[in-house]
C-alpha cells in the first residue's frame, strides 16, 4: 500500500486528493440537467410567456398584451383576498406545525417504552396521501353524520350541526387543521435527527449550573436547535404555499373566495375559467414571496454546511 | 481530562444535595412528554380509526344518525361495492404503473447525477447543485398549467408517458438531491484508496461507493414512490379519461357526486394507503436514515 502510493505521482506532502474529473462529471449530470430543463426549465419559460398573452383553452392564436393579465389581477380585489388567505393560511399552518412538531420530537427524543412504534405512528398522517387524509377529514367535518357534529350535538354543545366547511371563518381554520394535521410529523421527523446534534455535555453543564428544564430548554436546546428549525420552516413555508389538494377538496376555495390561494385560484382561472395566461400569471405572482423565502434558505443551509 | 472529573464530581454533589428537586424534575418531564405524546397519539390515530371504522362498517350504516364510536359489525361490504361500480382495481394499477417507472428512471438518473455532484470536481459544479435544489422546491402550482398545454399540444394528456414526465419534475430532483447528501456523507478516503490501488473512476464508483450508498438509494426509492403514489395535482388535471386515470382523480370522481357513499370511499381511502403504510413500516430503518441525510419533501 506505502509502495503503490509513492508510485503515483503526487507530492508526499500533499495528501492524494480525488482528480478532477469533469469529462466524466458532466456526462453523468447530462441526463438529469438535461431532463430537468426540459421538465422545470422549459415550461417555466412557457408559464412566463403565457402570463404575457391573451391565451384561451380552444383557441390558437394568443395576442401579446403585455402586462395586462397582471394589472387586471393586481387591481382586482378577489386577488388581493387571496393573498391574506394565503399569508393567513401559510402563516398560521406553519406556526402551528412548528410548535406541534417541535413538542413532538422534544417528547419522543427522550427515553420511553415503544418508542419505535409512537415514532412510527407519529410519522403516518406524513406518509399517506394528501387525498386519504382529505377525505378522511372531509367524513368527520361532515354535517350529516360527521362525528365531530355527532360529539358535539350528543354533549348538548351546539343545537343544529356545525357547518365546518361553508362558513367563512370556519372553513379556513378547518383547511389549516388537515394541513397541520398532515405536515407536522415533517417537523418532527427533521427535528428528532437535529435533536442528536445538541450534545449531552451541554445539557449537562446547564443541570450543574441548577438550570430548571424550561431553562434548558430555552439556552440550550433552542439554540441548538434553531439552524434546523430554520431550514424546515422556510421548506414547509414554500410547500404550504403550494398546496392544493387540501383546499379545493375541502371547501374548493369558498365559501366564496374566503379560502381560495393562489393554487387554487391558478387553477379556477386556467383551468375552469379557461384563461390559459391569466391564470397562469397568479402563479407567477407568487414568485417574488418564493425568491424571498428561497434567499433565505439558501443562506441558512449554507451556514450549516459550513459550521458541519 | 481534568475538567471531565471535574463535571462528574460536581454533577454527584449536585445529585447528592438535592434529590428531591431532581426527582420532582423527572416527574415533570415525564408528565409533560406523556401529555404532549398522548395529545398527539390521539390525534393522529383517531382520524385513522375513523377511517377503518368507516371502511369496515356495513355501508348504510355510515349515514344514520346513530353513529357508534365502536365497531358494531365488521363487513367487506363497502369495499365489494367499491369494486363493483367503479374501475378502483384499474386506476390502483395505473397508480402502481406510473409511480413505479417515475421512480425507477428518477432513481437511475438521480443516482449518476448525484455521484457526479457529490464525488466529481469541475467548473460550475456548485452552481448545478444549486439548480437541482431550486427545481426540488419548486412549486407545482406555476409549472402545472404549462406543462398541461405543452403535453396537450404533444397528445400526452390522459397518456401515462405524460403523467410519468410530469412525476419526473419531482422525483428528479428530489432523487439527486437526496443522494448527493448521502454520497457526501460517505468518506473520500474509501474511494481515494481505490484510485490508488488502480482502479478507475467507473470502477470505483459501481464497486465501492454504490454498494456504501445502498441504504441511501433505498430511502430515496421508497420516498420517490411515495410521492408519485400519492401525487394529486397533475394527476387530477392531466388525466380525465376514467380508462386511464390513476387514484388521484378516480378516487376524486367519489366524492365530486350529489351523494357521498362514505363507506366506499373510506375502503377506498383505505386500499389507497395500505402499498405506502406497508412500505414505510417493512423499510423503517432506510426511512428513517434517508432523513437524516437531507430534507425530504412534506
Amino acid at each position: 500500500m506505502a509502495l503503490r502510493t509513492a508510485s503515483v505521482p503526487v507530492p508526499s506532502t500533499r495528501r492524494f486528493r480525488l482528480p478532477r474529473d469533469a469529462a466524466l462529471g458532466y456526462m453523468l449530470l447530462a441526463p438529469a440537467a438535461l431532463l430537468l430543463l426540459l421538465l422545470v426549465g422549459y415550461p417555466f419559460l412557457t408559464a412566463v410567456v403565457m402570463s404575457l398573452q391573451r391565451k384561451l383553452i380552444g383557441q390558437a392564436e394568443a395576442p401579446f398584451i403585455g402586462l395586462g393579465n397582471y394589472v387586471a389581477l393586481l387591481t382586482d380585489p378577489v386577488f388581493w383576498t387571496v393573498v391574506r388567505n394565503v399569508l393567513i393560511f401559510a402563516g398560521a399552518s406553519v406556526a402551528l406545525k412548528l410548535v406541534i412538531g417541535t413538542a413532538v420530537a422534544l417528547a419522543l427524543n427522550e427515553s420511553m417504552p415503544a418508542r419505535g412504534i409512537v415514532r412510527s405512528v407519529m410519522i403516518l398522517p406524513w406518509a399517506l396521501p394528501t387525498l386519504v387524509a382529505v377525505l378522511i377529514w372531509m367524513w368527520m367535518y361532515s354535517d350529516v353524520g360527521g362525528v365531530f357534529n355527532h360529539v358535539l350535538m350528543g354533549t348538548g354543545l351546539v343545537e343544529r350541526p356545525v357547518l365546518f366547511l361553508s362558513d367563512p371563518v370556519l372553513a379556513m381554520i378547518s383547511v389549516i387543521v388537515v394541513n397541520v394535521w398532515r405536515g407536522f410529523p415533517f417537523f418532527t421527523i427533521t427535528l428528532l435527527a437535529g435533536l442528536q446534534s445538541v450534545g449531552s455535555d451541554q445539557y449537562d453543564a446547564a443541570k450543574v449550573d441548577g438550570a430548571d428544564i424550561f431553562a434548558r430548554f430555552r439556552h440550550v436546546t433552542l439554540p441548538g436547535l434553531a439552524p434546523v428549525m430554520a431550514v424546515v420552516t422556510l421548506l414547509s413555508t414554500i410547500f404550504t404555499l403550494n398546496d392544493f389538494a387540501i383546499i379545493w377538496l375541502l371547501t374548493r376555495g369558498g365559501p366564496g373566495n374566503a379560502t381560495d390561494v393562489l393554487s387554487t385560484l391558478t387553477y379556477k382561472v386556467a383551468i375552469r375559467g379557461l384563461e390559459l395566461g391569466k391564470g397562469v400569471a397568479v402563479s407567477v405572482l407568487m414568485l417574488p414571496l418564493l425568491i424571498v423565502l428561497i434567499v433565505l434558505l439558501t443562506r441558512f443551509i449554507n451556514k450549516r454546511e459550513d459550521a458541519g | 481530562m481534568s475538567e471531565t472529573a471535574g463535571g462528574i464530581a460536581a454533577r454527584s454533589a449536585s445529585r447528592v444535595a438535592a434529590p428531591n428537586s431532581l426527582r420532582h424534575e423527572l416527574i415533570l418531564k415525564r408528565v409533560l412528554q406523556w401529555s404532549v405524546l398522548g395529545t398527539a397519539l390521539v390525534a393522529v390515530v383517531f382520524p385513522l380509526y375513523w377511517m377503518l371504522l368507516t371502511a369496515f362498517d356495513p355501508p348504510t350504516l355510515s349515514y344514520s344518525s346513530k353513529i357508534s364510536l365502536l365497531p358494531k359489525q365488521l363487513t367487506l361490504a363497502a369495499f365489494s361495492q367499491l369494486l363493483r361500480e367503479y374501475d378502483f382495481l384499474l386506476w390502483m394499477w395505473n397508480s402502481a404503473f406510473v409511480a413505479i417507472i417515475s421512480t425507477l428512471l428518477a432513481v437511475l438518473v438521480g443516482t449518476l447525477a448525484a455521484y457526479s455532484l457529490a464525488r466529481l470536481r469541475y467548473p460550475g459544479r456548485g452552481f448545478l447543485a444549486g439548480t437541482f435544489f431550486l427545481a426540488y422546491i419548486f412549486p407545482a402550482t406555476l409549472l402545472v398549467v404549462p406543462v398541461f398545454v405543452i403535453l396537450s399540444v404533444l397528445g400526452l394528456t390522459d397518456d401515462y408517458i405524460g403523467l410519468v414526465m410530469s412525476y419526473l419534475i419531482f422525483t428528479v430532483p428530489f432523487c439527486t438531491w437526496m443522494l448527493r447528501a448521502y454520497l457526501t456523507s460517505i468518506p473520500p478516503e474509501l474511494e481515494e484508496a481505490a484510485l490508488v490501488d488502480g482502479a478507475n473512476r467507473i470502477q470505483a464508483m459501481l464497486l465501492i461507493i454504490l454498494p456504501l450508498a445502498a441504504p441511501g438509494v433505498a430511502a430515496a426509492t421508497i420516498f420517490a414512490f411515495t410521492l408519485s403514489w400519492n401525487e394529486y395535482l397533475y394527476a387530477f388535471i392531466l388525466m380525465t379519461d376514467s380508462t386511464k386515470m390513476t387514484l388521484s382523480p378516480g378516487m376524486t370522481k367519489l366524492v365530486f357526486g350529489d351523494i357521498f357513499l362514505w363507506g366506499m370511499i373510506m375502503s377506498g381511502a383505505t386500499l389507497m394507503s395500505l402499498p405506502v403504510v406497508i412500505l414505510y413500516f417493512v423499510a423503517q430503518r432506510f426511512v428513517v436514515s434517508g432523513l437524516t441525510a437531507g430534507s425530504v419533501k412534506g
